[in-house]
């Protein structure tokens, strides 16, 4: 097996010569279960995002996509494999904002970790909310909000993180239905104002396909691509429209074969 | 909902700065915490004395503080301060590892305490006779010694007060085994007045029995040195064996002003009393004046040529030969090494 | 208002109900007040020596509140270092629990000797005593922190140190105060055997001295008095800690509301 791992520190200066913001070439990643067992989570995996695009990343249950993220985010490192990407931050899937603090401080965490003063992050965070339209809820706190609200400001933090590359781990799984939507909605407005390059992850076909320009679609464990599809449909789409309804069935369909196999 | 007012705004920016101010005010307490250390500074040309006494401040230390309030002291170039402790083995350890300059404790107690090694000596005594009594409620009918034949006597606990209470017994011709001891710590009116016990030794027929027959309870009062134990001296001064060495000028000027001082509380009881009252709030002038009187006789010599504090060698022989015989004590200070006590600073004695 | 006023009400009543009872069996019964005195002699102590008292109430209510700040200010430190490092976990855990056993008066006596027979040992002696209940709570706040959460800064590119600064010290200090709720009521009576186990100097050596000089000097009635000041003053502080506790942990107690 060839192993070109590179270490975090080079990801994360790695500038790709070309015009992909996140690119993994035949990477593969195992590891060892609570029992001791070797799981095989990535088997060669290409996969490459553009810059300022957004590429989703559904497959079922256990395909290790939550993997993938970490590895592009420089949390794990391939067993063999090749990844060039720019920095990327993960937003996991619980919000996980910090009891203590309202919405804009814990929107704002990354840059006082960085060593922005209070007043400045604050201004910072507080202008972002009212670009995103969150514009009131800055002093709220987290059990004050509901989930749909705390994704939200989840996501501010996310973006304020200064990163270029997001990587979004089943942002609206734990939402109902009808918030779900409002969300996808949101999360498409929100990067028309802050463009960066996504990889989302979601085992939801038409969110993905609502919120994407590339879908690839991974097998059960262990995670191969199966299938790769281009989303040119002009933003915003609706889960209702013929070609977003026609890419759902493909995707459903290689994601039953894949099963089947 | 609109955030929007600016009391609320303020609110929770508290628990924000909260935390850098809460840190200080921390920090602010426990410095303050470490700064109440004790450190008064003492009068221009005197130098701090520290005494130990042995009990809350009472009218047995009369002649002390009468001594400290009319300076006395402070013109023989000593600021003496009183301590009190919280239990009565304190002041003697507390002496003998160099915390106080003088401790005020028991003959038995000194005694012992050079049985254990402790290099302690005493220079004066303030009561000349035991305080120590067997005192008895009416109720319990119990007039003399023999009387407490088969009943419960209560005491303190102290192993030396043990020996006296047998020896007292042995000399009223009852058997020690007949007698029940019941610890009653320092509850010793208490526990007649429960009738727990039909008698107590420890209290002191110039304190508990005076409180009683102020409370018309018209106690009966035995001195332990009426009742067949060898004469002592209650209360006593106790300094280092070295310092008495080589600080004699400093003893010989403290017992020159507490001499003074018990001159005045002769002249003068009441204001002696009030002077104990205000050391020791809790204190009550009634019973604290009465006391003083009651104590004045037993605290000068019967040889009316020996001065304020004498310790009488016969006395303090007889009463460590005692203590011997008892088994209190592993060796028999008259025949060990130095004596426990000295006269030598005492006004008009010594060099 | 009317809530605080609903919140007093109950216990008050009871505590009435009781002294109630307890004047009722005094008189029926004629106990010698010097054993057990009625309530209305106790009260009429307490007009009486109110002086006396409160000089004695402000030495003890110094050396409780003195006491419990270093206990949380030593305590949170000590859990701070348990938490972060294993060896002084593995080390030291089981010996701030055992010292909790430790009989005060054996160690009253070596700290009179390093400082002295001012306010200062007793202090220590409080703070021993209350060092214990931090500690173990503290720790377990700590250790209660969403260690996703901890990640997740990590992931935000935060250093050790700020991990722990934004992740984890918001949530020890209320657990800190919790501790020292718990250790209120044993560090008053801790005021009570430091000050009759140490020396002291000066008139006023605090409410434990005042009860101990009282019962022998046979002013039952003052003791009771003293007594029932130092029952009041325990409930005033676990009331003020409930307090700051509250007011340092709002996340906590909040109810739920939705803002969508």
């Amino acid at each position: 097996m060839q192993t070109q791992v590179k270490s975090r520190e080079r990801q994360a200066h790695d500038a790709p010569g070309t015009s992909d913001a996140v690119r993994l070439g035949v990477v593969s990643r195992a590891y060892l279960d609570r029992r001791g067992a070797t799981v095989q989570a990535l088997a060669d995996v290409s996969l490459q995002a553009a810059r300022g695009s957004v590429l989703a990343v559904v497959g079922p249950s256990g395909c290790g996509k939550t993997t993938l993220l970490e590895l592009i985010c420089g949390l794990q490192q391939p067993d063999s494999g090749m990844i060039e990407c720019e920095p990327a931050v993960l937003m996991p899937q619980r919000d996980l904002l910090l009891p203590w603090l309202n919405a804009v401080d814990n929107a704002a965490l990354a840059l006082r970790i960085a060593g922005v003063s209070r007043a400045q992050a604050r201004r910072r965070g507080a202008s972002l909310f009212e670009e995103l339209g969150l514009a009131g809820f800055e002093r709220a706190r987290p059990n004050e909000l509901s989930g749909g609200m705390r994704q939200r400001v989840a996501f501010v933090r996310t973006l304020l993180s200064g990163k270029p590359v997001l990587c979004l781990d089943e942002p609206f799984g734990a939402l109902d239905a009808i918030t779900r939507q409002e969300m996808q909605e949101w999360l498409t407005g929100a990067l028309v104002r802050e463009p960066r390059t996504v990889v989302l992850v979601t085992h939801d076909v038409e969110e993905a396909i609502v919120l994407a320009d590339r879908v690839v679609v991974l097998s059960p464990r262990p995670g191969r691509v199966v299938s790769e599809l281009n989303v040119e449909e002009p933003r915003p789409r609706s889960r209702t429209d013929a070609t977003v309804v026609a890419l759902r069935e493909r995707a459903m369909q290689t994601l039953a074969e894949s099963r089947a196999a | 909902m609109r955030a929007s007012s600016s009391v609320r705004r303020a609110a929770l920016l508290v628990p924000r700065y909260g935390w850098s101010l809460l840190a200080a005010c921390i920090c602010a307490v426990v410095l303050g915490a470490c700064g109440t250390k004790q450190d008064v500074v003492s009068a221009p040309g005197t130098k701090p004395f520290t005494v130990m006494l042995d009990w809350f401040p009472n009218a047995d230390h009369a002649s002390l503080y009468t001594a400290i309030a009319h300076g006395y002291f402070n013109s023989v170039g000593l600021d003496v301060r009183p301590i009190v402790p919280s239990e009565s083995a304190e002041p003697l350890k507390l002496l003998a590892a160099g915390k106080v300059d003088m401790a005020i404790s028991y003959e038995p107690q000194l005694l012992l305490a050079r049985d254990q090694g402790l290099k302690v000596v005493s220079i004066g005594a303030l009561v000349q006779r035991p305080l120590t009594s067997i005192i008895a409620l009416p109720s319990a009918h119990v007039s003399k010694v023999a009387d407490l034949a088969g009943k419960r006597v209560g005491t303190a606990g102290i192993a030396y007060q043990a020996a006296e209470l047998r020896t007292a017994l042995r000399a009223a011709g009852v058997n020690p085994a007949s007698v029940t001891e019941s610890n009653v710590g320092f509850n010793l009116v208490p526990a007649m007045l429960s009738g727990k016990v039909a008698a107590t030794l420890g209290g002191y027929w110039n304190y508990e029995a005076i409180q009683l027959r102020q409370m018309h309870k018209n106690p009966v009062v035995i001195p332990i040195d009426r009742a067949g134990v060898p004469t002592y001296d209650e209360l006593v001064l106790a300094v280092r064996s070295e310092e008495a060495r080589t600080d004699g000028v400093d003893m010989r000027a403290f017992l020159q002003a507490l001499t003074r001082g018990e001159r005045q509380v002769r002249a003068n009881p009441a204001a002696a009393a009030a002077l104990i009252v205000k050391a020791n709030p809790s204190a009550e002038a009634k019973l604290q004046l009465a006391s003083i009187e009651a104590t004045l006789p037993a605290t000068l010599p019967s040889d009316h040529s020996k001065p304020y504090g004498w310790q009488e060698p016969s006395a303090w022989a007889a009463f460590g030969h005692w203590m011997f015989t008892q088994g209190l004590i592993h060796s028999d200070p008259n025949t060990a090494g130095l004596p426990p006590f000295t006269n030598e600073f005492l006004p008009g004695e010594g060099i | 208002m009317r809530r605080g006023f609903a919140n007093v009400l109950p216990p008050l009543l009871l505590g009435l109900a009781f002294l109630g009872a307890w004047e009722l069996y005094v008189d029926l019964q004629g106990v010698d007040p010097l054993l057990l005195p009625a309530p209305h002699s106790m009260f009429a102590e307490m007009w009486d020596n109110a002086g006396l008292l409160w000089s004695n109430f402000a030495i003890t209510a110094k050396e409780v509140v003195f006491g419990l700040a270093l206990a949380l200010v030593g305590g949170f430190a000590m859990a701070v270092a348990i938490h972060m490092w294993t060896p002084m976990r593995r080390a030291v855990y089981p010996h701030t629990v055992g010292s909790q056993a430790i009989p005060i008066a054996v160690i009253a006596a070596p700290l009179c000797f390093w400082w002295g027979f001012g306010i200062f040992p007793k202090l220590v002696v409080i703070a021993l005593i209350c060092f214990s209940p931090v500690v173990v709570t503290t720790v377990d706040g700590l250790a209660a922190v969403d260690p996703d959460q901890l990640k997740l800064l990590r992931t935000l590119d935060a250093s050790r140190w700020q991990a722990f600064r934004f992740g984890e010290l918001p949530a020890a200090l209320p657990a800190a105060l919790s501790g020292a709720r718990i250790a209120l009521a044993v560090g008053v009576i801790g005021a009570f055997i430091a000050e009759t186990s140490t020396p002291t100097t000066g008139p006023y050596a605090g409410l434990g001295r005042e009860i101990t000089s009282d019962l022998t000097a046979l002013q039952t009635s003052r003791a009771y008095a003293a007594t029932a000041v130092l029952f009041v003053f325990a409930i005033g502080c676990f009331y003020a800690l409930t307090i700051a506790e509250r007011k340092l942990s709002p996340w906590t107690n909040q109810s739920r509301g939705e803002i969508r």
